[in-house]
């Protein structure tokens, strides 16, 4: 931790926003769009839906920024989470609106499983919560840490997982299973 | 078999459950028993705050610039909009004497011309569509999207010394309310009550209510006081409790961390 805690920062904006100061909503963004423009990216999986709900996203924020405080969250978080509701939204509206788009967005995400970069998650900004996590998805190994994040930031049933990742539905829940026991084994360590 | 008594079993179901892996029959026994269970829906909330953070780490990915160009014309025309709102609104008020001193009559052309300028200013909006086409009718979707926007909720699990869930206590912003529910089978004597108490991370305790003898409870209160509150008490009180300016007379029988949950 340094002296200066990220987190204060972006928590002295939200304060302004919530005061209704644009100039603090443009500082927030630049400081935040690429964190919460990738976290968007990786549940839409589209460019053109991640930026919408990217917008939408600070919209949000703008209108209840004054909330932020009683959630008693780091800013980060807050402001993840109101990304994912929008991105689980434009997902939910585009797998109804165009099923046939879908398959040329599974080969998209297959793809991801292939990789086996050590721990590709960024954790410059993330609050001392998410830098446990990001500890201990770092003891799992690429595809279960792969599976378990996309099964939370995508809210997919196994079933969904396997059928979009090209696996078989028992692979696909062993390697859930496995990982959620390393991962409950070593978050509790941080309880 | 009494999940409570399973640390292990419940954390595991917690975990999935929070994860969004437990489907079907197992997550609708999950949410019956956590509905019944304090530590089973305390369980949850932990796992949801965990996996929150996940939301924290992905890999950044700088936005078109032109995200932000839509993002700062849309705040300024919601600026805009509720400026004109509020010049138009402060117009009737100007009216002068007889029946337009009638606090009633004059509450009702409020609203009216309130009513009328909020189309006025959707209709202006549109109409002024040459410049912008899009911005009428993204307004009216953002303000379909901000009152889907999640519900702030606070939840907080009292407990005894001994670490037995006694008392769940919700807030509902929407009504105002805080809703207790009793959870362990702690009754206390007819001359006594039970008094709640919010503790500010500075000063000393402040009273929410006084509980009556209901299994489930409701006292009036506004988000100001449970917000910034770390933590919840109960004390045990002379029968009607006491002020809140001479705090918790009696023992403190329950306490719990006040936690807000976001989904």
């Amino acid at each position: 931790m340094s002296t200066l805690h990220p987190d204060s920062e972006l928590m002295d904006l939200l304060d302004r926003i919530a005061a209704q100061d644009d100039a603090a909503l443009k500082r927030l963004y630049e400081r935040t769009s690429s964190q919460l423009f990738g976290l968007a990216l990786r549940i839409v999986r589209n460019r053109d839906a991640a930026e919408d709900v990217l917008q939408e996203a600070f919209l949000t924020i703008w209108r209840s920024a004054g909330s932020y405080r009683a959630s008693l969250s780091p800013p980060m978080a807050w402001m993840g989470l109101i990304v994912r509701s929008r991105a689980l939204d434009a997902l939910r509206k585009r797998t109804t609106d165009r099923a046939d788009l879908m398959n040329e967005l599974d080969d998209a995400m297959a793809q991801t499983l292939e990789g086996d970069a050590p721990n590709p998650m960024d954790a410059a900004d993330a609050s001392e919560q998410a830098f446990a996590l990001h500890h201990c998805l770092g003891k799992l190994d690429h595809k279960q840490r792969e599976v378990v994040s996309l099964a939370y930031l995508r809210d997919q049933s196994h079933g969904e997982l396997a059928e979009q990742l090209k696996l078989p539905l028992g692979t696909v829940k062993t390697w859930i299973r496995r990982g959620l026991e390393q991962l409950r084994a070593c978050m509790a360590r941080y309880a | 078999m009494n999940i409570t008594q399973h640390p292990d079993l419940l954390d595991r179901l917690a975990a999935s459950y929070a994860l969004g892996t437990l489907r079907g029959g197992a997550r609708r026994r999950f949410e019956a028993l956590a509905r019944e269970h304090a530590t089973v829906r305390a369980a949850a909330l932990v796992w949801q705050t965990r996996w929150s953070g996940l939301t924290e780490l992905q890999p950044q990915v700088a936005p078109s610039p032109a995200v932000w160009t839509r993002i700062d014309n849309l705040v300024r025309a919601g600026q805009l909009e509720q400026a004109m709102l509020a010049a138009r609104q402060a117009a009737p008020a100007q009216a002068p004497g007889g029946w337009w001193r009638n606090l009633l009559v004059w509450r009702g052309a409020a609203a009216a011309g309130a009513i009328a300028t909020l189309a006025a200013v959707v209709v202006g909006v549109q109409v002024n569509g040459g410049l912008r086409a899009t911005t009428g009718a993204q307004i009216a979707a953002l303000q379909q999207q901000l009152q889907a926007t999640p519900q702030i909720q606070y939840v907080a699990v009292l407990a005894d010394d001994k670490a037995a869930a006694s008392m769940l206590v919700t807030f509902d912003p929407k009504n105002n309310q805080l809703v207790l529910q009793r959870v362990g089978g702690f009754q206390e004597g007819a001359d006594k009550s039970l008094q709640l108490w919010a503790l500010p991370p500075a000063g000393g305790p402040r009273s929410l209510g006084v509980l009556g003898q209901d299994k489930l409870l409701k006292l009036v209160a506004g988000e100001a006081d449970v917000r910034q509150v770390p933590a919840l008490a109960i004390s045990l009180e002379p029968k009607g409790g006491v002020p809140s300016e001479t705090g918790p007379t009696g023992p403190v029988l329950f306490k719990g961390e006040l936690i807000q949950r976001m989904l």
